[in-house]
């Protein structure tokens, strides 16, 4: 080698050594502070990702373009027996539709007849996926509404068929949303003809687990699962998914949203319910009236 | 004037950032093709390892953490800890690079494994201490294997259709100082 080693480091070595150990020591206290002020650092995180992503928008759109236009085209090819199964599928919901109308106009009167008042305060904001976590250990897609269109950190999500994920960091103009298989979301979840609680518990894979079941036999699969609202900090009743058996005989949820295929979100608006603190007090006037004076004046 | 040396060297260097920026924009594109029991390889840190190891001036230790320090913030990984031990494990590759200039490329794949498998436990021990949950260790090690079966892949795109190749001392000779 034409080199004789050493000579020209000299010079640069220890430099080169200080700046490099300096780096190290940066990144290490970056990550120090990342584990001690989590909050804080999650929010910087939010901020950065807020201003990279939406410019990389215009890049995004045809890419996701063109990649429907290859999944249309391919579901071209089997156009025939896609409009079979289609007609087959109408069929039955007819069937279902004629059912459900019976269904909710009983409901109505039924609920008309109790006078039971409905949570009117969800409403929803929709957004569109801007970009998913980019990490094969990280469930989360990213949305182009933000604390501009009023989103909280903590609200749910949902694509219309059922529940996604809840919004977990909120920039200005974006928010991240953490999906209910990623390794950090638990949701506490009704199982429905039982009526079990748990927490579903994501754990990376597809299907997310049903933790902390108190009478597993009590679940079939086949059961419908939806958020229950424990805890105050999750809307009560938005479906979440069907009961399954998984390889390794656990129970797992198999989701009712279409994780395949996330586009568009709604966030749903929950506004804090009230909270009921004090046990109830004794109704009485605020004073005792005094001994009437001259009973017949 | 520039000269023709830097000139190569800072092209190279913006090609390596926009290799990076490209990688961050398709992993983040919002498909989910890859089944998630199979993560892909890690490829930015293949690809400054790759070059590191034949040409070190292209990929600067100051670009290499920066890229990977923004990696961590956008794809929601504790942020700083995979950038220190890719600079540490870039250090380590970079020290012995003068002399596995003659080695083939079987070595070099076995200490770029290595060097692989020493950054995924320690980041693992590590997180482990500061009490970080952290994805199935299973998983972690899957993606550390394809990671070392992708390499030769990269070594390759950068050897063959970008030309970063080792340097000849015939080269060494021309340039006229340490490269």
């Amino acid at each position: 080698m034409a080199r004789d080693r050493g000579n020209s480091d000299d010079y640069t070595r220890p430099v080169r050594r200080i700046l490099i150990g300096g780096m190290v020591l940066i990144c290490l206290a970056l990550f120090l502070f990342w584990r001690i002020d989590s909050p804080r650092a999650e929010r910087i995180r939010a901020q950065i990702v807020d201003a990279v992503v939406p410019g990389f928008g215009w890049a995004l759109v045809p890419v996701t373009k063109a990649a429907g236009i290859i999944e249309n085209f391919q579901s071209y090819t089997r156009i025939y027996e896609q409009n079979q199964e289609l007609r087959r599928e109408l069929q039955q919901m007819k069937a279902w539709k004629e059912a459900a109308l019976q269904l909710e106009q009983e409901n109505a009167k039924l609920l008309d007849l109790n006078k039971v008042r409905l949570d009117p305060a969800l409403t929803f904001i929709t957004g569109v996926v801007l970009a998913d976590s980019g990490s094969p250990f990280r469930q989360s897609v990213l949305l182009n509404v933000g604390a501009r269109d009023g989103i909280q950190n903590g609200w749910a999500t949902t694509d219309g068929l059922g529940l996604v994920g809840r919004v977990s960091g909120v920039g200005e103009t974006s928010a991240r949303v953490i999906l209910l298989n990623d390794t950090n979301s638990r949701i506490p979840v009704t199982i429905q003809p039982s009526g079990q609680r748990s927490i579903l518990a994501g754990d990376n894979s597809s299907l997310p687990l049903l933790d902390f079941l108190e009478a597993p036999e009590a679940v079939r699969p086949g059961d419908r699962v939806i958020s229950s609202g424990d805890g105050g900090v999750f809307p009560a009743g938005q479906l979440v998914g069907q009961v399954v058996l998984g390889n390794d005989r656990l129970l797992r949820v198999r989701l009712a949203a279409d994780y395949e295929r996330l586009e568009f979100l709604r966030v749903l608006r929950s506004h804090s319910s009230e909270v009921i603190t004090d046990p109830g007090s004794l109704i009485a006037p605020a004073r005792l009236p005094g001994p009437p004076e001259n009973g017949n004046g | 004037m520039v000269d023709p040396v830097t000139r190569r060297q800072w092209g190279f260097r913006a090609l390596f950032l926009a290799l990076a920026a490209a990688m961050m924009f398709v992993q983040i594109l919002p498909f989910r093709i890859d089944n998630p029991r199979w993560p892909g390889p890690d490829t930015l840190t293949l690809l400054a390892f790759a070059w590191v190891m034949r040409r070190p001036d292209y990929a600067p230790a100051f670009l290499v953490v920066a890229v990977t320090l923004f990696t961590d913030i956008l794809f929601m990984r504790p942020i700083g800890l995979w950038a220190a031990l890719v600079l540490l494990g870039y250090e380590f590759l970079r020290r012995r690079q003068p002399f596995s200039r003659d080695l083939p490329f079987l070595v070099e794949w076995m200490m770029v494994a290595a060097v692989l498998l020493g950054m995924t436990v320690t980041n693992a021990l590590v997180l482990a201490i500061f009490l970080v949950d952290q994805p199935v260790l299973g998983l972690t090690f899957i993606q550390l294997i394809i990671s070392i079966a992708a390499y030769p892949v990269v070594v390759a795109i950068s050897r063959f259709a970008l030309g970063v190749r080792k340097v000849t001392p015939g080269e060494v000779a021309a340039m006229g100082h340490r490269i």
